[in-house]
C-alpha cells in the first residue's frame, strides 16, 4: 500500500485557510487599538503612580497623587460638575431623542430631507459647531440675545457664559444639542423594528395613544435606549473640546469637568503624574454612573 | 461555481495588496532618514502672530536669507495661537522629537529640557545695550541663560476715546479709583468696560496681578517660599474688584477666554479692556472709523501711588533633543543679529517690544503714535511671579488660574474672606 503522497506546502493556500486568515485580517486593528489606545492607557496608569512633571524624571510615590487630589477642591468641584453635566446632558438627550424618533417615525413630506438635516450636529466637527455656538451664545450680538431683545421678550438677555449658573446651563445645552442626533436616529431604528401586530392587538385590547406607547412602544425600545444611554454617558463623561473651547472651565471653575482638569494639570501646570490621575480617577466615577444606570433600568 | 473562484481570487489579490503596503511603511523610515540627510534643516516652531507681515517677513526675506547665506532651510512651524502652543511644546519635550529652535512659551515647565544659551544671549545684550532686567529672571535659571529674550507682547488699557469724551472723562484716568468712576459713568451711557476674568492666559492676569500689586500685595513673597497674598491689603483689592465689575463692567467678563474681549470690543459692546494692540490692528484693518478712536492707557496706580504692568514675554530657546545643537545655536545668533533682528522687529511694528536697552529711542517706536505707550510696559512691567523666580509652581499658579478665580469667587458670590482663605490654600499646596 502506497503511503499517501504529502501535499506539498503551499503559502497561499494556509494564508487562505478560515483560521489563519481570519487572525491575519484581525491582527492590524488589534495592533491599531494597542499602539493608540492600549499604550497611551496604560502609560497613563503607570504615570498616575509617579510625581512626573514635564522634561523631568518620574518619581514613584504610590498613592500620592490620589491623596492629593482628595484634599484639593478644584478636583471634587470638577468631580461634581462632570456628574451634574453627564447627568442632566444624558438625561435631556434621551427625552429629546426620544421625541425626535418618535416624531421622524410620522410620515410626512420631506421626511427623508428633514432626517438627514438632523444627523447636522452630530457631524460637523466639534470644535467647529463650538465656535458658532460662542457666537449664538454672545450677550450682544448674539442669536439668542438677539432674538430675545428683538421679541420683546427681554430687554438684554441673560449672559450665557458669564455666571457660573448660566455657563453651566450653556455647555450642557450645547451637548444636548450635538448628541440629540444620535439618540434619535439610534432610537427610530429601533421604533422601526416593532412588529405593527403589536400595536394593533394592544389597541383591540383598547389602548390609546398613552397606552400603547406606556406598554408596547417604550418597552420594546428599552434595550436600545440602554445601550445608546451607556454610550451617550461615556461619551459625554469625557467630553472636553466643547468646555475647552466655551469656557475653558471657567467661570471658577463651575465648569471645569474632569477631563479639563486633567488637560490643565498636565499640560498647563505641566504636572504629568497629577493629571494621569485626574484622567483615571474618571473611570470609577464612570463605572458609577453605569452601575447607576443598570440598577435604575433593572428597577424599572 | 464561480462565487467562489472570485472569492479566492479577492482574497489572494488583498493578501498581495497588503503585502506591498506593509512591504512600502516598513521601507519608508528608510527612505525618509535618507531623504532628510541631503539639505540640512533646522525646525523653529513660533505661535502665529496677530500681526501677519511679522511672520510674512520671516518667510519672505529671512528664511531664503538664511539659506543662501549657509545652506540650511528653515523649516517654520507655525503653531495656532490661542493656547495650543504649550501642549505642543510639552508634547516635544516628553518625545524628545520636533523642533530644534522655539518661541519657548512656559519655559518654566521643560527649562531642564533646554541647552544653556548664555554664549549668544550675553553677546546679543553686550551688542545691543544690555537686557532689561526683570526678564533675565525668566531666562536665566541657576546663572544661565536657558533661552534668548525676543520680545514682550504689550498689554495695555485699550479704550474708545470718543466714548470716553462723550462721558466727560477727557484723560485716561491715573489711579483705579478714578477708573471706576470712568467705568460708571460709560455703563450708564450704555458702554461698559470690559475686564477679562475668564480661564485665558493673558487678559485676565494682565490687569489682575498689576492691580494686585499697586494695593501693595504680591502672591509670593520674594524668594518664593512664603504666600504674601493673605493680607488685608489683597482684601481691599478684591472688594474693588466686585465693586468694578458689579457697577462698570459688561456682566459677560468673568467668563471670558483670551478672544472674547477683542470681539466684544469690535462689536461695540464695550468701551475700555485690558489687551495688546491686536484690537487696534483688526480695527484699522476692518473697522477703519473705529481703528481712528481707539487708544492705549497706562494701567492706573493703586492706592501705593505705583503703576504696574504684566509682561507677556516671547522668548526663544533651543532643544537639548536637537540632532545639531550648534546648527540651532547659530541660526538662534544670526536671527538676533541687529542686521535681522531690527527689521524683523520693525516688520511687526514693534508688537513684540525689545527687551534691549538699544531699542529705548529707536525711530520704529514712532511709526504709530498710539504704539509709543507700549514702550512703557517694558518699563514698569514685571513677571506674573513677581518678586518671587518665575518657576513652575508659579506657573501652576498662573494655569490653574487661582488668582484669577479668587476674584471671580469673591465676584459670584463667595464671602471675600473664604475666596482669599481658598487661594492661599492651594497656593500653599502647590509650593509645598
Amino acid at each position: 500500500m502506497a503511503a499517501p503522497a504529502r501535499r506539498p506546502f503551499r503559502l497561499a493556500a494556509f494564508l487562505e485557510r478560515e483560521s489563519v486568515f481570519s487572525w491575519l485580517m484581525l491582527t492590524p486593528p488589534v495592533l491599531f487599538l494597542l499602539a493608540f489606545l492600549g499604550y497611551p492607557f496604560i502609560y497613563g496608569v503607570y504615570l498616575s503612580f509617579f510625581h512626573k512633571e514635564v522634561a523631568r524624571a518620574a518619581e514613584f510615590v504610590g498613592f500620592g497623587n490620589f491623596v492629593k487630589l482628595n484634599n484639593d477642591p478644584i478636583f471634587w468641584q470638577a468631580v461634581r460638575n462632570t456628574i451634574i453635566f453627564t447627568g442632566v446632558a444624558t438625561v435631556l438627550k434621551a427625552g429629546g431623542g426620544l421625541g425626535m424618533a418618535l416624531v421622524m417615525n410620522q410620515s410626512f413630506k420631506m421626511k427623508s430631507f428633514a432626517r438627514a438635516m438632523l444627523l447636522l450636529p452630530f457631524i460637523v466637527p466639534t470644535v467647529l459647531s463650538t465656535v458658532a455656538w460662542q457666537w449664538i451664545l454672545d450677550p450682544g450680538m448674539g442669536l439668542f440675545n438677539r432674538l430675545l431683545v428683538v421679541s420683546g421678550l427681554a430687554t438684554t438677555g441673560p449672559s450665557w457664559l458669564g455666571t457660573p449658573t448660566m455657563a453651566m446651563i450653556s455647555i450642557i445645552m450645547v451637548n444636548t444639542w450635538r448628541g440629540l442626533p444620535f439618540f434619535g436616529i439610534s432610537i427610530l431604528a429601533g421604533l422601526q423594528t416593532i412588529p405593527v401586530d403589536l400595536h394593533e392587538s394592544a389597541t383591540i385590547d383598547g389602548a390609546g395613544t398613552w397606552g400603547r406607547f406606556r406598554y408596547v412602544t417604550l418597552p420594546s425600545l428599552l434595550p436600545v435606549i440602554l445601550i445608546v444611554t451607556t454610550f451617550s454617558i461615556v461619551i459625554t463623561f469625557f467630553d472636553f473640546q466643547l468646555v475647552y473651547v466655551l469656557t475653558g472651565g471657567g467661570p471658577a471653575n463651575s465648569t471645569h469637568l474632569m477631563a479639563t482638569y486633567a488637560y490643565s494639570l498636565s499640560m498647563g501646570a505641566g504636572q504629568m503624574g497629577l493629571g494621569s490621575a485626574v484622567a483615571l480617577s474618571m473611570v470609577p466615577v464612570l463605572g458609577l454612573l453605569l452601575v447607576l444606570l443598570t440598577l435604575f433600568v433593572r428597577k424599572d | 461555481m464561480a462565487k467562489p473562484a472570485r472569492s479566492k481570487a479577492t482574497r489572494r489579490d488583498f493578501l498581495k495588496l497588503a503585502a506591498a503596503g506593509a512591504a512600502g511603511v516598513a521601507a519608508g523610515p528608510f527612505i525618509s532618514r535618507n531623504a532628510q540627510a541631503q539639505p540640512k534643516t533646522i525646525t523653529f516652531a513660533r505661535e502665529s502672530s496677530y500681526v501677519k507681515n511679522f511672520d510674512v517677513h520671516f518667510q519672505n526675506v529671512m528664511m531664503p536669507a538664511y539659506e543662501k547665506a549657509t545652506g540650511i532651510k528653515i523649516d517654520y512651524q507655525i503653531q495656532a495661537a490661542g493656547g495650543s502652543a504649550v501642549p505642543q511644546l510639552v508634547s516635544m519635550v516628553e518625545n524628545k522629537t520636533g523642533a530644534d529652535v522655539a518661541w519657548v512659551q512656559q519655559e518654566w515647565l521643560y527649562r531642564d529640557a533646554l541647552v544653556d544659551v548664555s554664549d549668544i544671549a550675553e553677546e546679543v545684550g553686550r551688542q545691543q545695550g544690555g537686557w532689561y532686567d526683570e526678564i533675565k529672571r525668566l531666562s536665566v535659571d541657576k546663572g544661565k541663560w536657558k533661552s534668548v529674550p525676543k520680545g514682550n507682547i504689550g498689554q495695555l488699557m485699550n479704550y474708545r476715546k470718543d466714548w470716553f469724551d462723550e462721558a466727560g472723562v477727557k484723560s485716561f484716568p491715573e489711579t483705579w479709583d478714578e477708573f471706576l468712576e470712568a467705568g460708571i459713568k460709560l455703563k450708564a451711557k450704555g458702554h461698559p468696560f470690559g475686564m477679562s476674568m475668564g480661564h485665558g492666559f493673558a487678559d485676565n492676569y494682565s490687569w489682575l496681578y498689576p492691580l494686585l500689586w499697586s494695593y501693595g500685595v504680591t502672591v509670593m513673597d520674594k524668594d518664593g517660599k512664603k504666600v504674601a497674598l493673605d493680607s488685608s491689603e489683597t482684601a481691599k483689592a478684591v472688594e474693588y474688584v466686585k465693586k468694578l465689575y458689579k457697577e462698570a463692567c459688561i456682566e459677560d467678563c468673568i467668563g471670558w477666554l483670551d478672544p472674547a474681549n477683542n470681539k466684544a470690543f469690535l462689536t461695540g459692546q464695550i468701551s475700555c479692556t485690558n489687551n495688546a494692540y491686536s484690537i487696534m490692528v483688526s480695527a484699522k484693518r476692518d473697522l477703519p472709523e473705529m481703528g481712528k478712536v481707539i487708544e492705549h492707557g497706562l494701567n492706573p496706580k493703586g492706592p501705593n501711588g505705583q503703576r504696574y504692568h504684566a509682561l507677556v514675554p516671547v522668548t526663544h530657546g533651543i532643544f537639548a533633543h536637537s540632532k545639531d545643537v550648534k546648527a540651532a545655536k547659530d541660526f538662534l545668533r544670526w536671527i538676533m543679529d541687529p542686521k535681522q533682528y531690527r527689521p524683523w522687529i520693525a516688520s511687526g511694528d514693534m508688537y513684540f517690544a525689545p527687551y534691549l536697552h538699544a531699542f529705548d529711542k529707536v525711530p520704529e517706536w514712532d511709526i504709530e503714535p498710539r504704539v509709543k505707550p507700549f514702550q512703557k510696559v517694558l518699563e514698569t512691567g514685571k513677571l506674573t511671579s513677581w518678586p518671587a523666580p518665575a518657576n513652575r509652581q508659579h506657573g501652576e499658579v498662573i494655569n490653574r488660574w487661582i488668582v484669577i478665580d479668587m476674584f471671580t469667587k469673591a465676584i459670584t458670590g463667595t464671602p471675600t474672606k473664604n475666596a482669599i482663605a481658598e487661594a492661599v490654600s492651594q497656593i500653599k499646596a502647590i509650593y509645598g
